[in-house]
């Protein structure tokens, strides 16, 4: 069998965080994952705190880290070195982000004419988020493609109420542009326009075209700034905003879709890519099928395999499997919490409390904070507080404690995690803790 | 319909039930080599998943009379190439690729396939004959005229990579060896000192080479090699949707490598597509649920894996000579599909000198048959374009890949030759024994030869 030093099982963002983290630090890491969801399902941006009645990131993190119970209890110290490192991480492959915990959150559009609350986005995203001096904002569709409706979006915008108080756009107003060769075309995804993007003569044109739109839609206004999909190219992504950027009177900036994201798939690529630049492998179909144990260690790890399990030999497991929304926690019909690879014990409310009375209670539902209760090197514990396996991490939403859908902390809350559970590896992993063969071939 | 036939039907068509896991999230989509560069193919879940309902949630072809024959409704389902990443990418565990294999069976049922499709499909034949006439159909595959007409007549592309029809049948070959060592009619070894050999219609046909270097490998490592008699393992037939013949090959298969099962023996094959299919495809996708296929299904390794696993008990002998090479290195997609991981990669580790590289992309287009087709040929140079680009900038004189039709692929592309991986590891054994022959013969002074 092959021997990893590390196996991380997740490839979402803290099950990337975590091995990129580890693999930099000289182990041999091998991630395991099911399928790909956490990235590909997500907006591309970082938050890393923005609970209501925040004005930014920091202040959030500070909010969060006094909330009983919650991962930034322990993590917030570590929070903003490690936001510091992934974005040089991803700016290495070029994503680099603009924004940073000092940024007050701002009231930036959704594909669906609403607005959220961000402060870290991708550079692409960016121009959502400054603050609005009387400039007006033009959504520009794309002619069948029907993840993002211009005019919907802009009437929506229009109402002053969606901008909580501070100044909006002057005028929100649509157009739709028809992109080269897609006449006819009403089926079209984020992705194949994305892809259409990357080649620099198709985009040549359709930023043309995109330009001549916005020309006759905006003639005599003001300056202002226009609301794209997030279709700009994906492994040609950063040339592909900078062409539009300098061609376009307007400030562009890209509104993150449904699933498939392209700016989750940029982030998704450009950590994988990083990863595999520092020796880590990935494998995804992996489903676990049993870990292996000796006292209080785990030693290998066996996945669902054609006709056997295969099994992968490990000094050190990092859980990165994505809590009730990502699959690392499924409730049975009888109200049981499990954790499905190793059945650790699921901090939960009762069956009875998991949801408040009022479907939409602002508090949101109790069972939002089941997951895993660590210490503070992400080691699982019982119910003395003590750690239950030596060499076991739990990163991530994975971790008890934290309503991150409200609490905005997914992103910060998984890379800290991801952080800190390799801090300490050398400790837990002793030399010679993996066994097996290796294709340590750095690339 | 009784509530025991629902359940019934429900479990055997594990495949076609596990649509209703899809959250329509698209992930498959992302992951799809073929949509990534043709707009002909709107994606793995557009003709899985989400068309199953226009097949009343039903994919297997039907196979007893009565039961309703509800095609696919898309027809772009017959430019899914079968690679597989849809279903490894899935978050939810939907099984995409197999449905849209039986889907384009279903499509295909009660009629007459295209004698294209059905020629593709069948490797014995056209195997058995091309050794036949082994010149003239080498001649034939390698003059342009005749190329332009077998595209023009049946639609197979002019450009599409074929390799040499062998002068015999490693069959033939192997009987004729026995024969000569006085080996037909011993006894054979015991499961522990002997390994069965599932060679495929790669090596039957055309790569004698990597049955050699197999055969090599596994004795250094002190196993001998039972080739018992077998047909193709199928996989073609079912990628060209013709579910009935594969069954037949699948069924003689099962039959002649049970007996060897039972009696301990490990299957062992150097075509990581033929052992797939014998380890899932069979019970997966051609429904064939009895305890024959499943004992089968167990015994069988890709020789990598069963190298690798020896190496975990510490029985590999791991005196390997020096290669020093760079070495390019593919991962078929089939591989994938076995949830193994890349053992050729960690058996090269072990290989004194040699730099071998994972080129890290997803599918090199070929596909088993897909990219030979006409029609599809431009597809699959397009999906693994970036491949043939990264093993030209390596600069190596060879490269290595699991996969006969993706080893053809990627020569024919690139014309870097490519080998199996057992040949590499044969050729680092040959080092080791030549630095050992000099040594023995210059003494202190003696180079490497």
């Amino acid at each position: 069998m092959p021997g990893a030093d590390v196996v991380v099982v997740g490839a979402g963002l803290s099950g990337l965080s975590a091995a990129l983290s580890a693999a930099q630090s000289g182990a041999r890491v091998q991630v395991l994952a099911k399928g790909h969801a956490g990235t590909h399902w997500g907006s591309g941006g970082l938050e890393i705190a923005g609970p209501a009645g925040v004005a930014t990131p920091r202040e959030g993190l500070k909010r969060l880290a006094g909330t009983r119970g919650h991962p930034y209890a322990d993590l917030a110290a570590e929070a903003p070195a490690a936001l510091d490192w992934i974005r040089a991480a991803l700016a290495a492959e070029g994503l680099t982000f603009e924004g940073d915990l000092d940024t007050p959150l701002a009231l930036a559009p959704t594909s669906i004419g609403g607005t959220r609350p961000v402060a870290i986005l991708p550079t692409a995203q960016a121009a959502a988020a400054r603050p609005w001096v009387g400039e007006r904002l033009i959504i520009c569709g794309v002619a069948g493609f029907k993840d993002f409706w211009p005019d919907a979006i802009a009437a929506s915008l229009s109402r002053p109420r969606l901008w909580g108080g501070a100044a909006g756009p002057e005028r929100v107003t649509a157009v739709t542009v028809e992109l080269p060769g897609l006449a006819g075309r009403h089926n079209l995804n984020a992705l194949e326009l994305a892809r259409r993007f990357d080649d620099r003569v198709w985009r040549a044109r359709a930023i043309d075209l995109i330009a001549a739109a916005l020309e006759s839609a905006g003639r005599g206004s003001g300056p202002g700034r226009v609301a794209l999909p997030a279709i700009l190219g994906l492994n040609d992504h950063a040339a592909v905003y900078d062409e539009l950027r300098k061609r376009l009177p307007l400030a562009p900036f890209e509104v993150p879709l449904v699933t498939p994201s392209v700016p989750g798939l940029r982030l998704y690529y450009a950590l994988r890519s990083a990863l595999i630049k520092a020796g880590g492998r990935v494998r995804i179909g992996e489903v676990i099928d049993h870990v292996d144990r000796q006292g209080d260690r785990v030693t290998a790890v066996a996945t669902e395999a054609a006709a056997r399990t295969s099994t992968v030999a490990c000094g050190a497991l990092i859980l990165a499997t994505g809590g009730i929304a990502g699959g690392g926690i499924v409730a049975g019909k009888d109200g049981h919490l499990d954790e499905v690879v190793l059945g650790l014990p699921v901090e939960a409310p009762e069956y009875g409390e998991w949801l408040s009375a009022d479907a939409f209670d602002p508090a949101g539902h109790p069972l939002e904070a089941a997951g895993i209760r660590v210490d503070r090197d992400m080691r699982p514990v019982g119910a003395g507080g003590r750690p239950l396996l030596e060499n076991v991490f739990v990163v991530g939403t994975m971790l008890a404690g934290q309503r991150y859908l409200r609490e905005r902390c997914r992103d910060g809350v998984s890379i800290a995690s991801g952080r800190m559970a390799t801090r300490n590896l050398a400790a837990a992993v002793p030399a010679g803790a993996s066994r097996g063969a290796w294709a340590g071939v750095r690339q | 319909m009784t509530i025991a036939e629902v359940v019934r039907e429900a479990s055997l068509e594990q495949v076609g039930y596990s649509s209703d896991q899809c959250l329509k999230c698209n992930v498959c989509n992302t992951v799809c080599p073929v949509a990534r560069v043709t707009d002909l193919f709107p994606g793995p879940k557009y003709v899985g998943p989400q068309a199953s309902r226009f097949r009343m949630g039903r994919t297997q072809p039907a196979q007893g009379k009565g039961t309703p024959r509800l095609a696919s409704p898309d027809v772009t389902v017959d430019y899914c190439s079968g690679c597989g990443w849809c279903t490894t990418a899935c978050p939810a565990g939907v099984k995409i690729a197999e449905m849209n294999s039986q889907s384009r069976a279903r499509m295909k049922a009660g009629k007459r396939p295209k004698l294209r499709d059905w020629g593709l499909g069948q490797t014995d034949l056209t195997g058995r004959v091309g050794v036949m006439f082994s010149p003239l159909g080498n001649w034939a595959l390698a003059n342009r005229p005749v190329r332009r007409m077998m595209e023009f007549t049946v639609g197979v592309h002019h450009s599409a990579p074929f390799p040499k029809f062998s002068r015999r049948t490693f069959q033939s070959a192997w009987k004729r060896r026995q024969k000569r060592l006085g080996l037909g009619s011993a006894e054979l070894p015991g499961p522990d000192k002997a390994v069965v050999y599932f060679h495929g219609c790669a090596v039957n046909y055309y790569e004698p080479d990597v049955a050699d270097a197999a055969i090599a490998v596994l004795r250094r490592n002190g196993y001998q090699v039972i080739v018992p008699p077998q047909v193709c393992c199928g996989l073609p037939l079912i990628s060209n949707g013709i579910y009935g013949q594969a069954r037949e090959k699948a069924n003689s298969n099962i039959k002649i490598l049970a007996d060897y099962a039972r009696k301990g023996y490990t299957i062992v094959g150097t075509s990581t597509s033929c052992t797939h299919t014998i380890k899932a495809e069979y019970r997966e996708m051609l429904d064939i649920h009895d305890d024959d296929a499943e004992v089968v299904a167990n015994a069988t390794w890709d020789i990598c894996e069963f190298l690798l696993d020896l190496h975990d008990k510490g029985k590999l002998d791991t005196d390997f000579g020096p290669l020093d090479e760079d070495l390019p290195y593919h991962a078929p997609c089939q591989l994938r599909s076995h949830g193994i991981g890349l053992p050729a990669m960690d058996l090269f580790a072990l290989v004194p000198g040699l730099r071998a590289r994972d080129m890290d992309h997803d599918c090199c287009g070929i596909a088993g048959t897909y990219g030979m087709k006409k029609e599809k040929y431009g597809i699959a140079m397009a999906v693994g374009a970036p491949l043939f680009a990264k093993v030209k900038a390596s600069g190596a004189t060879e490269a290595a890949c699991d996969s006969e039709t993706c080893r053809w692929q990627i020569q024919g592309a690139t014309g870097v030759r490519t080998r199996h991986p057992v040949e590499i590891l044969q050729a680092a054994y040959k080092a080791a024994d030549a630095a050992a022959a000099g040594k023995v013969a210059g003494g202190a002074s003696g180079g490497r030869a």
